[in-house]
């Protein structure tokens, strides 16, 4: 049982693979989380363009991801740069959404105490609009992530390499082993990594949530 | 230009792909759904395992249901339920179980019965998000649809992996753009039905 699974992790490269389905995973990661907060920000100063700009950024949300990936070919080609894309085009809305509502939710009473010690705009907006806002953007975060993990094993199909590579060989040669190995790694990490952002997503709730 | 008949079936495929596993979906996650409310056991591991298997990647659950059950039209089904079925079933509960206990106790105040109460008070209140949840599923069954042609279901998707293996666009596009166009209709029929079956309700956003 072990030998088979070492047999098949050092034949197919799984240590390399899985480095690079990390590299992958949060590049895009990062970059969607800037554009989703600076998103959600924009649309806060700017609460005419949020119900137009969420409309399209949904549209796109309903896309089926392959699809998706298909439509950058023309654009970005394949590999590793439209998986990003694609990441990151998922990962906006939950990430500008929430960053949106959290912002705009601020219990009226903490920002009139705000006012009243004399902050400014800006120092409210940083002071009281964003920590309260934290949990509700570290739960987009958490969505984003489970996202981006499932696209990123997609882009083993488009030539992004990472562990969706293995994967498509496993299916294309029906080999249980490969399949099983590399389908039941990826699984724990995407279980793992999730379980993560939960942990912090709770942890930033017990702190910033109660008031 | 594409032959429209190189689409037509494909395109059949896939919806009658979709449809059915959607049908399953709903007929099985409605009264799982209900039977959560009442065996705190279900209600753990059904949300348990919904939350963890939506943390998995669809290629990955693709992948371990061909050495499992095999590849074709069934397991195929099987595959796409598997991620369809569990955000039904989660939807429904939260839908049904976050009725306020003020409305439960009038209408127990008027006599009615258990089930009495499940059809008239907690699934109509249940509606918007029962909505989202058959929308978010219909939504997820149409893309896993497309992955499963790799497991050699048919429909859209094989288009689009033959163009992909082909290095043909068109091929490809003419994949992925009626798959787009499925899902755009998923979304607007289902906002449709939804504010028809409950017009007390604003549209659920």
């Amino acid at each position: 049982m072990i030998e088979e699974i070492t047999a098949v992790w050092i034949h197919y490269n799984l240590t390399n693979r899985t480095i690079e389905h990390l590299v992958i995973f949060s590049t895009a990661l990062i970059l969607a989380v800037i554009c989703g907060i600076t998103t959600g920000l924009l649309l806060y100063q700017r609460r005419r363009l949020a119900p137009p700009a969420f409309l399209t950024l949904n549209t796109v949300q309903t896309f089926p991801d392959i699809a998706l990936l298909v439509l950058l070919i023309p654009i970005a080609g394949i590999g590793t740069h439209p998986t990003i894309i694609a990441c990151v085009l998922y990962s906006i809305l939950p990430i500008a959404r929430n960053t949106y509502t959290g912002l705009a939710s601020a219990s009226p009473e903490l920002l009139e105490t705000g006012r009243a010690m004399g902050l400014s705009d800006p120092e409210i907006l940083s002071l009281i609009r964003f920590p309260l806002a934290f949990p509700l953007i570290a739960g987009g975060i958490r969505i984003a992530i489970v996202l981006t993990m499932g696209i990123v094993t997609l882009g083993g199909i488009f030539g992004a390499g990472g562990l969706g590579a293995p994967l498509q060989t496993g299916i294309n040669l029906i080999r249980p082993d490969i399949i099983f190995v590399a389908g039941i790694w990826v699984g724990i990490l995407a279980v793992v990594l999730d379980g993560a952002a939960g942990g912090i997503e709770s942890m930033l709730k017990r702190r910033f949530g109660s008031w | 230009m594409v032959a429209v008949e190189l689409i037509a079936t494909p395109f059949l495929q896939h919806i009658l792909l979709v449809y059915t596993a959607l049908f399953v979906s709903i007929a099985l996650g409605l009264p799982l759904a209900i039977l959560a409310l009442y065996y705190c056991l279900l209600r753990k591991v059904v949300m348990a395992g919904a939350n963890l298997l939506q943390a998995i990647p669809t290629l990955a659950v693709v992948a371990i249901v061909v050495p499992l059950i095999g590849i074709g039209f069934w397991p195929a089904i099987i595959a796409i339920i598997l991620r369809s079925l569990l955000p039904i079933v989660k939807n429904t509960w939260i839908g049904l179980s976050s009725v306020e206990p003020a409305q439960i106790a009038s209408a127990e105040g008027i006599g009615l019965s258990e089930w009495e109460i499940i059809r008239y008070v907690r699934i109509p209140n249940a509606y918007p998000a029962i909505f989202a949840g058959v929308k978010f599923a219909a939504i997820l069954a149409n893309s896993v649809a497309i992955l499963t042609a790799m497991i050699g279901s048919g429909g859209l998707g094989a288009l689009v992996f033959e163009g992909l293996a082909g290095v043909n666009m068109a091929k490809m596009l003419s994949g992925a753009v009626p798959a787009i166009l499925i899902a755009l209709f998923f979304e607007t029929s289902l906002n449709w039905m939804e504010k028809r079956l409950s017009p007390w309700r604003r549209a659920y956003l």
